[in-house]
């Protein structure tokens, strides 16, 4: 292992410097950029999806959950087997982590965690919209968002007009009746089941007559979201979500659990990269989750509710394949709470500037107005590129 | 005024007489938990507990291992061994049985209750228990329970099969129990760690919720007392033999939760689940939620507090916490109108418009164990699952949401269309006609001529169905 806190501090120093000078210059031709955001249910185990190599301390703590198939990327970290298109990607250059991050949320507690990093508070349940919905309203978005899930994601919710897609089986009622029903809605002020109908009519024929051959699995979702968002007028925000990382038991190896969750992921970029096809480009991927989990692993050979975790990236809006940490070692002393992995980096600074960069307005701007001036860094310069 | 039978009920039926005191009506359910309505067969949890064992077995320790290499056979037998042991049957039977009682029973507002306890104690999707045994828990474990303590309906709910399996009990071990020095152990390299899931859900979300201050240690705490609570297990049954308590996985010495130190062994549980019970903050966390289920998303300090004070009363008792609950909706009532969320809203339908639903005694009884269910079976699971509210099937241990906006989605609103339009086709031949459309609008709704003005806009009986199902007032109650 040759990461470390000081090697990284210097390292950020001169870049500093560099950008100091490097004023953003935001784009002032019409290529429409894409924001994609995995939500991961359940608490995604960042050392699982993204080992450390050669670390005497993590060997010890989960001796039976660390695989020896992982995937080579660098010299201090490793890819776990179910990200191979994430390994293709970072060939290219279009796939990067972010490590030992997390919300500023330490309860472990996956109801109270899920709506913080939707929301983006620090107070659960207080806020009823979510960052990236408040990001997409500031840049003027409305009816650009679209969720792969049935319910509209809280994370969404902030900007008005979102579309979802998660295809019925059986025939909507004909047209003269969704309008009448339009009437009533306006008629009877109800606002927001006559915005919710009038997507419902807007919607091409082909999508309003459900066969039974729809199916709702993430590959079939990311395909049609692609569809979508390489239309001009399509979607530019999409939000997907996977579910089951609460693996207290039986995380497994290959075939684990977890192993299953992160080839979900996987699939969903794989399937998005080949239908945006050069719009891939311009496009960017990440990933969020509640919080990260126990380093070590308990009898059940599963882990616990943690703290600090990793971010997972993709798409040709990136500006490198790194692996971009401050990282905080694995000794107990370096542990939060003795117990788990550090977070370093406030995983809102990732999600303020990859706004910044998608939707380009100045970073200020969603730190002001997305996360009420909160002390979050701007890491558009290290991580995202400008096209 | 007649919203209140949709806000804590399913609506009148068209042929239904108008309660002439709803509040005494309401109250009138909540002491005895009658028989269910439902007069087919009702199999017990543990036969079909067993039945889960056998499939699990079957599949893990003879099927995967006999068909390594033949991919083909292996699909092959274990859908055999599915329709064997009822799998694509029981959940559809449950929900049979569940219907039923919303619709045909004289305690709508009572089942409500049950349904709202049953998403407090939520089993969720996890392994093969929808399939098997969450409706079972939910008639066995939670509604017997709706006349007793709080207090007992957790400990009854804690200490349930389905509980201990879903939040990975089985796995907490002390690290300092008489098993953890045993040589298989070191053999296996599996040392004896606890597994914090159910302690922490259980404070989180079955009682005093995170408004109470724990802290990490408090939950570390309380998973020692619940060491040793796991399913018996042996070569056969797996994971599915009964809960017991085993004292050599059990964490020797005291624990402190609160504040409070609780003495090493068996009777801990019970007595922290006493203490739990009885904290303020699971009192209020309960009580909100119950107005946040029936009458708003922002429940208000009014609201909660009489529910409060009923608890404190009575000691938890529930029928006093509901009796208490159900005042406050009908004080409240005309000032709230909320989201109906999808299956009471299908619900409601099937009760006013008398639809053929659920399907029948004489259906389900037709299914033969070994055989592939019927379509006709089938039904009640598919729309439950296409509705986005199928009770067994939450994602997460919190249960299915109460709030509006979880509900509200281009795609939810389909969902509505499709359904309110398919669910024509249960309608019973002699419900077809414009009087009952009448009857149904003029029995549960205070303006009637704004609903039939709505419905006169189209001429076909199915177009009207479609129309009155997903009117404004129809969604919200």
């Amino acid at each position: 292992m040759k990461i470390s806190r000081r090697n990284f501090l210097k390292g950020s120093l001169t870049t500093l410097f560099v950008a100091g000078f490097n004023l953003p210059i935001y784009a002032l031709n019409n290529i429409k950029k894409n924001l994609v955001v995995i939500s991961l249910r359940g608490g995604m185990d960042g050392l699982c999806a993204l080992p450390i190599k050669n670390d005497k301390n993590f060997e010890k703590l989960r001796p039976d959950l660390i695989l020896d198939k992982n995937l080579e990327i660098n010299s201090d970290f490793v890819l776990h087997p179910s990200l191979s298109t994430f390994h293709e990607l970072w060939k290219e250059g279009k796939s990067s982590f972010v490590h030992a991050t997390s919300i500023p949320y330490t309860g472990r507690s996956h109801f109270d965690g899920q709506d913080l990093m939707e929301s983006g508070g620090k107070v659960p349940y207080q806020i009823k919209t979510g960052w990236l919905g408040r990001g997409m309203k500031i840049a003027n978005l409305e009816g650009d968002g679209l969720a792969l899930a049935l319910p509209m994601p809280l994370l969404l919710r902030g900007v008005p007009k979102n579309d979802n897609y998660y295809p019925a089986k059986g025939k909507l009622p004909d047209k003269e009746i969704l309008e009448i029903l339009s009437q009533v809605y306006s008629n009877k002020s109800e606002a927001e089941l006559k915005s919710l109908l009038d997507i419902v009519k807007s919607r091409p024929k082909v999508d309003t007559s459900y066969g039974q051959s729809s199916s709702r699995d993430s590959i079939s979702l990311a395909k049609k979201a692609a569809k979508m968002m390489i239309k001009p007028n399509g979607p530019r925000v999409a939000v997907f979500e996977v579910h089951e990382f609460d693996t207290h038991s039986a995380q497994g190896g290959v075939n684990g659990t977890h192993s299953d969750c992160l080839s979900e992921i996987d699939d969903i970029v794989r399937t998005l990269k080949k239908y945006l096809a050069k719009d891939f480009d311009n496009t960017l991927i990440v990933t969020l989750t509640e919080f990260g989990r126990t380093i070590k692993q308990n009898s059940g050979l599963g882990t616990e509710h943690g703290y600090g975790g990793a971010i997972l990236m993709a798409g040709g809006l990136l500006k490198k394949s790194q692996v971009y940490s401050d990282w905080p070692g694995l000794k107990k002393k370096e542990l939060f709470e003795k117990r788990d992995l550090n977070s370093t980096i406030d995983a809102r600074s990732i999600y303020a500037s990859a706004m910044s960069t998608v939707f380009d307005l100045d970073f200020k701007r969603f730190k002001d107005e997305v996360f009420w001036g909160e002390n979050l860094q701007n890491l558009s310069d290290k991580l995202f590129k400008n096209i | 005024m007649k919203n209140i039978f949709r806000k804590i009920g399913f609506g009148l039926g068209p042929d239904e007489k108008i309660p002439s005191d709803p509040l005494k009506w309401a109250l009138g359910q909540l002491d005895e938990v009658p028989p269910f309505v439902w007069q087919g067969n009702i199999p017990t949890e543990k036969e079909l507990r067993k039945l889960y064992g056998k499939f699990i077995y079957g599949d893990r320790e003879k099927l995967r291992k006999k068909f390594k290499k033949d991919k083909e056979g292996y699909k092959r037998e274990k859908d055999k061994l599915r329709h064997e042991t009822g799998q694509r049957f029981w959940q559809n039977l449950e929900f049979s049985i569940r219907h039923k009682e919303a619709i045909a029973s004289n305690v709508p507002v009572l089942t409500r209750l049950w349904y709202f306890w049953g998403n407090h104690f939520t089993i969720s999707d996890k392994d093969f228990l929808k399939k098997y045994t969450t409706g079972a828990y939910h008639r066995e474990t939670i509604r017997p329970n709706l006349n007793q303590t709080f207090e007992k309906m957790l400990y009854d709910a804690t200490t349930s099969w389905a509980m201990i399996l879903h939040l990975d009990n089985s796995d907490n071990t002390g690290p300092k129990s008489q098993s953890a020095n045993e040589a298989w152990r070191r053999k296996k390299n599996k040392p004896a760690t606890i597994n914090e899931n159910h302690a922490r859900e259980l404070l989180e979300l079955h009682t005093v919720s995170p408004n109470a201050g724990y802290t990490q240690e408090d939950i570390i705490q309380l998973a020692y007392i619940m060491t040793g609570w796991r399913y018996k297990w042996n070569k056969t049954s797996l994971e599915t033999g009964n809960v017991w308590f085993r004292p050599d996985r059990h964490q020797p010495g005291k624990k402190i939760v609160f504040n409070k130190e609780y003495k090493s062994g068996r009777k801990g549980l019970s007595l922290v689940i006493k203490d739990l019970a009885n904290h303020p903050s699971c009192r209020e966390f309960i009580a909100t939620k119950l107005c946040r289920h029936f009458i708003t998303d922002n429940p208000t300090k009014e609201m909660i507090k009489p529910i409060v004070t009923a608890w404190e009363k009575s000691d938890g008792f529930l029928p006093e916490v509901h009796k208490a609950a159900i005042k406050v909706v009908f004080e409240h009532q005309s000032k709230h109108n909320k989201f109906q969320l999808p299956e009471n809203w299908f619900l409601q339908m099937a009760k006013m418009a008398d639809m053929d639903w659920p399907a029948s005694e004489e259906v389900m009884d037709t299914y033969i164990l070994g055989t592939k269910p019927f379509d006709n079976h089938r039904r009640s699971e598919w729309t439950m699952e296409e509705l986005g509210h199928s009770p067994y099937n939450s994602k997460q241990p919190n249960g299915w949401p109460d709030n509006q906006a979880d509900w509200l989605s281009p795609e939810l609103l389909i969902r509505r269309l499709i359904l309110a339009k398919k669910s024509w086709f249960y309608l019973k031949k002699n419900k077809r006609n414009l009087e009952t459309y009448e009857k149904i609008v003029s029995n549960n709704f205070d303006k009637p001529e704004t609903i039939l003005d709505l419905l006169s806009k189209k001429d076909q009986l199915q177009d009207k169905h479609t129309l009155l199902f997903n009117s404004p007032e129809m969604l919200k109650a």
